[in-house]
């Protein structure tokens, strides 16, 4: 059965638009499918991404695993001989399908330009007014000891906060859904409730080994220079003080609300130990990948709008969330409170926001590791061993197959 | 006859060391000839022969010294004949030094010089004043090229034309991809203002609407009569000619799959051109705008319209087309589907820069077919490409690529010679007038014909513009060589000619038959007569001739006969070293030989090497009579025949190929083991692999035991 193509200019000029300018120069020789250490016979990218994005077959790319599963180590583009840059094109193409598949899809857009950063800065400063206001403190800070509880009450913050992140995380799961369906759909075909159930296990490993990022760098085809040879251990301080730093959070509401342990605790306490240390090992990734970012803009591959916007609120909300605790106890009052709360506009934006912006690659680049896993671990053995695995390790090693 | 023979030994580049010479010199006494010495006749002592020629002691020089390939200049006396015996590369480089088998293979060539030389006279020129007039026949880029710059060489031009205008397809064109630096983008095309330049010249006449009814005669005088469409007729005296007839498009037919003829809104590349030039590209069927062009490449392998000669020029099109589409509709989008994109050289930055464009999509298929939808929309449906097994993709309009098919005239030949083998030029399996490809692309099979263009090779305008310039060069040096007698090449300036011994003449007409180059024609007695401007001097005639008749004064069959004779046959009692004799191609085998010495590479001293002009040129005879002599094997060292011939000649490998068949019946008639004789094919590259071919050779003859005429 002859597939119907559909050519979208306009999605080629978008993507052409989002810093991926070379892709016309591709001819479709494969060499970059050749060096991609993620890659595999069954599921051979970027190459054929090339050629889609070439022709605006815009609903076939955006529901394609593969674009997820690239970790942009960018042999890709070290070794392209025409210089199209397919790395830039798979950013560029997982940058738009974030606002292609962000509901309500006006949040996509807004995440998506820097003309909306005001608007998306000012909801939660004012939220953070009208409560302030509400509960009387807007005339001035709290006096005494620096309690943050005393300034914004633990309690109205975990409510309100909850409620939109709670409303974010559906958002991002609807997102999810729609990127998995979408999946389904198109060529690799369905995978059953069961399948994708079955292949939890072996994704989660994947994701907490970072075991893709770690093959980007190791499984390297030659010697020629990528830019991105930091990315595997920048990346797992990122995903490892991220993860500390939600334990910590998560510790923290659980010591107050059921054993009644009042902030603030301790520096030696070792959940306090575990937040400081994570916010530390967070910000050094960060600086890793702001440094290189900058350093090797020309070679590596020009970086976005929404890169940067990632990377920036990460960092600022981090860096507040030590100078809280720093001005704090210093007692420095007339900077803490303050601080405190630019450090919570700064939470919002990260975690309310984040079906929208870069971070949501914690969906759909999992919804798409899961999928693939489920793909491939119907792989006959024979199969599984032409794409480098050993048969019964074929379901675990998936997001690389 | 050289009466008086003079031999010069050389003793320079190590052959005084590895040879006595003057056993040689005593050889060389002993058959009357005077002798002198030196250690480098290249050097002043070249002065020695000059005074020996010029002062009358010496009519036969007889130089044993270095190849005849080298110091050509050296060694020309043409007062002489000059005969070179090559003891330097084929001899002491290419043989252990001291040895007695070595000494006498000195000997054997140095006899074998001075039989030859004794035989041989000096070519005296058959010079004739020669038309300084230049036919063109085709007004296209080709033509309008070569017709200028003949032209602008100073030579009188006459350009026959079939059309009304000048420009042929160039004119039909709305732009020409980009010639100039950066290749980017469509220029004008360059027709205009060259057709312009050429009605501004006083020594060109033009013939429109006219075409060529018959061409007679050889280079330096062609009688051409030239009809016009009105009937009136014209007489014209060309020195040559230059043959630009162009291409005309495949025929319809070959498109049937793609629905051409029958669905109105597939046309081919040039209905695409000539919608450009009216400046929009419709749907032929509603005259609507194509938004959506889609461009075939029809070069897929069972693919009817597919070209095997076809090149890049398909692919330049369909990019320069697909450009058209972007530039007369900036919201219209091209599709190019192809098998295989060819922008060779400089032609990819062409390609690059439409490639830039986002509404320019390639995709290479495996096969693509054009269908009609149930909704009456046309669709491209592609196999095995990129963007999946099976795509189809409804379009506006489909462009099918324009098989260039050469124009040699369908029902006439485009140049009606009166020539014995035929009106037309000989073709290649495509169509294209024949050439030796390599080495002389212009050269059609009739001598001071060029053939310039798409008529000699599918190619795109720049190319047609640089085939006509260099095809009037051509022409313009044949005219040059005809006024002197000199021969075209290979046997670039060569003075001999074939003579005809009538008397012996049976008439048969093999000799006419066989010359590559239709140089001879009979005249009503059916005896050849030779146009010798159209004669190349390879040979082949006194090959071909079963009674001998055919000579050069400075080859022939009686001098290579003498050659054979003049070699020492061992005859000891028992167990002789072997004796083979060679015939090398002086184009290709002869130089392979050089080339091997030059490395030192050793081969047998068994060998007795004769250079030919051709293979085709060596007498069925001449084999008879080396194994009547008692030569225990004869190997012939030529060019590859075939459709990949490198014959410089085109056919003389091959007409010996027929001729063996003979000679292996000759010696089955002496009781003779055919295996004895035998055809080798060597590439001048061979030279590596040409001692063990030999030796393989040799092992051959060996196996078969001495040659029972031994001493008969």
């Amino acid at each position: 059965m002859a597939a119907l193509i559909e050519p979208d200019l306009e999605f080629k000029r978008a993507i052409l638009g989002l810093d991926a300018p070379d892709l016309t120069a591709c001819y479709q020789c494969g060499t970059c499918s050749a060096v991609c250490p993620l890659s595999t016979p069954d599921n051979p990218f970027p190459r054929k991404e090339m050629a889609w994005v070439n022709w605006g077959l815009k609903e076939r790319v955006l529901s394609n695993a593969s674009i997820w599963l690239c970790h942009q180590c960018a042999e890709c583009s070290a070794y392209c001989p025409r210089g199209a840059g397919p790395a830039s094109v798979m950013a560029a193409l997982r940058d738009f399908s974030v606002r292609h598949y962000a509901a309500p899809a006006f949040m996509g857009r807004a995440l998506g330009a820097p003309r909306h950063l005001l608007l998306l800065f000012g909801a939660p400063v004012v939220l953070l007014l009208l409560l302030l206001a509400g509960l009387g403190h807007l005339d001035g800070l709290p006096a005494g000891r620096i309690v943050f509880a005393k300034f914004i009450p633990d309690g109205w913050v975990e409510v309100i906060y909850s409620l939109a992140v709670g409303l974010a995380l559906a958002a991002a799961a609807w997102s999810g859904l729609r990127y998995l369906n979408a999946m389904q759909q198109a060529g690799q075909g369905r995978v059953g409730a069961a399948e994708l159930a079955g292949a939890v296990v072996a994704t989660l490993r994947a994701i907490f080994s970072q075991r893709n990022f770690k093959d980007c760098t190791r499984k390297r085809p030659g010697l020629r220079k990528t830019y991105r040879e930091h990315a595997h251990r920048a990346h797992l301080a990122l995903f490892y003080g991220f993860l500390g730093l939600v334990i910590t959070t998560t510790s923290v509401a659980v010591g107050m609300y059921v054993f009644d342990y009042q902030e603030p605790w301790p520096l030696w306490h070792p959940v306090k130990i575990l937040g400081n240390a994570s916010g530390a090992v967070l910000i050094a990734g960060l600086a890793v990948f702001s440094w290189r970012r900058a350093a090797d803009a020309a070679r590596a591959g020009k970086s976005t709008y929404t890169d940067w916007l990632l990377l920036t609120v990460l960092a600022l909300t981090a860096l507040t969330g030590f100078a809280c605790e720093a001005t704090r106890l210093a007692g420095l009052r007339q900077v803490a409170y303050p601080t405190y709360f630019v450090h919570l506009v700064l939470v919002f934006f990260l975690l309310v926001y984040f079906p929208y912006t870069k971070f949501s690659h914690v969906v759909y680049r999992s919804a798409a590791m899961l999928y693939s896993a489920a793909i491939a671990a119907r792989l006959p053995a024979a199969r599984a061993a032409q794409a480098g695995l050993p048969a019964a390790d074929a379901a675990r090693s998936l997001p690389a197959a | 006859m050289a009466g008086k023979l003079g031999v010069y030994l050389c003793a320079g580049c190590g052959i005084g060391e590895a040879l006595d010479l003057g056993q040689l010199a005593k050889t060389a006494e002993g058959a009357g000839a005077s002798v002198r010495r030196s250690h480098a006749f290249c050097l002043e002592d070249a002065a020695l022969i000059r005074a020996d020629v010029e002062g009358g002691t010496v009519n036969g020089a007889v130089i044993a010294a270095c190849s005849p390939r080298v110091n050509r200049d050296v060694f020309r006396f043409p007062e002489a004949v000059v005969e070179r015996v090559n003891l330097r590369e084929q001899v002491v480089w290419s043989h252990p030094p001291g040895a007695g088998e070595t000494q006498s293979m000195a000997g054997d060539l140095l006899a074998m010089g001075l039989a030859c030389a004794a035989r041989a006279e000096a070519p005296k020129a058959r010079a004739q004043a020669a038309e300084r007039n230049v036919l063109v026949v085709g007004a296209g880029m080709a033509g309008v090229s070569a017709a200028l710059s003949a032209a602008r060489s100073g030579l009188a031009v006459t350009l026959v034309e079939r059309e009304e205008r000048l420009g042929g397809y160039a004119a039909r064109l709305y732009r020409q991809f980009g010639e100039v630096a950066s290749f980017a983008g469509a220029e004008m095309p360059a027709i205009e203002e060259k057709s312009a330049a050429l009605a501004a010249l006083a020594n060109v006449t033009v013939h429109l609407r006219s075409r060529v009814v018959e061409i007679a005669g050889e280079p330096g005088r062609f009688k051409v009569r030239i009809a016009a469409a009105d009937g009136t007729e014209r007489e014209a005296i060309a020195g040559a000619i230059v043959l630009a007839t162009g291409w005309r498009p495949l025929e319809t037919a070959k498109y049937a799959r793609y629905g051409l003829g029958s669905a109105p809104d597939v046309v081919t590349s040039l209905e695409l051109e000539e919608m450009a030039r009216h400046g929009t590209i419709v749907r032929p069927s509603d005259g609507r705008p194509a938004g959506r062009v889609a461009f075939v490449l029809c070069d897929g392998h069972e693919d009817d319209a597919h070209l095997p000669y076809g090149g890049s020029v398909a692919s330049l099109v369909a990019l320069k087309q697909a450009l058209y589409v972007r530039l007369l509709n900036p919201h219209a989008t091209a599709f190019i589907f192809y098998g295989d994109l060819q922008t060779p050289g400089r032609y990819e930055y062409f390609y690059e820069s439409v490639q830039a464009d986002p509404g320019v999509m390639l995709c290479q298929g495996a096969s693509v077919a054009v269908k009609r939808r149930e909704d009456g929309a046309l669709v491209v449906a592609a196999e095995g490409t990129p963007l999946g097994p099976s795509v189809e993709l409804p379009v506006d309009l489909v462009v099918l690529s324009a098989g260039m098919v050469p124009e040699l005239g369908a029902a006439e030949p485009a140049l009606n010679l009166r020539y014995l083998q035929g009106k037309g030029v000989p073709v290649s399996k495509f169509g294209f007038a024949e050439s030796n490809f390599i080495c002389f692309p212009y050269e059609s099979r009739r001598s001071g014909i060029y053939a310039a263009g798409a008529v000699r090779q599918a190619m795109d305008l720049a190319a047609a513009e640089r085939d006509g310039r260099a095809a009037a060069l051509k022409a313009i040096q044949a005219i040059e060589r005809s006024a002197t007698g000199e021969a075209l090449h290979p046997r670039s300036g060569d003075l001999s000619f074939p003579g005809f011994f009538l008397q012996k003449c049976t008439s048969c007409g093999r000799c006419t038959q066989e010359c590559p180059f239709g140089a001879l024609e009979l005249n009503e007695r059916k005896n050849p007569v030779l146009n010798v401007n159209r004669c190349r001097r390879c040979g082949i005639c006194m090959g071909a001739c079963p009674v001998q008749i055919i000579s050069f004064s400075n080859y022939s069959v009686d001098m290579l006969s003498a050659m054979i004779r003049a070699v020492e046959i061992p005859e000891a009692p028992a167990d002789p070293p072997p004796r083979i004799l060679v015939f090398a191609c002086e184009n290709d085998a002869y130089p392979a030989l050089d080339m091997a010495g030059l490395r030192r590479l050793h081969w047998s001293a068994a060998l007795r090497i004769i250079p030919v002009r051709c293979l085709g040129s060596v007498n069925s005879i001449l084999v008879t009579d080396a194994v009547s002599r008692g030569f225990d094997g004869v190997a012939l060292l030529g060019c590859r025949p075939g459709e990949d011939y490198q014959c410089h000649f085109i056919q003389g490998s091959e007409l010996l190929g027929t001729r063996m068949v003979n000679m292996r019946e000759t010696l089955g008639r002496l009781m003779l083991e055919p295996e004895r004789v035998s055809v080798l094919e060597v590439a001048i590259s061979d030279f590596d692999k040409l001692p063990a071919m030999l030796e393989e050779f040799v092992d051959t003859v060996q196996q078969l035991g001495p040659n029972p005429m031994k001493g008969f």
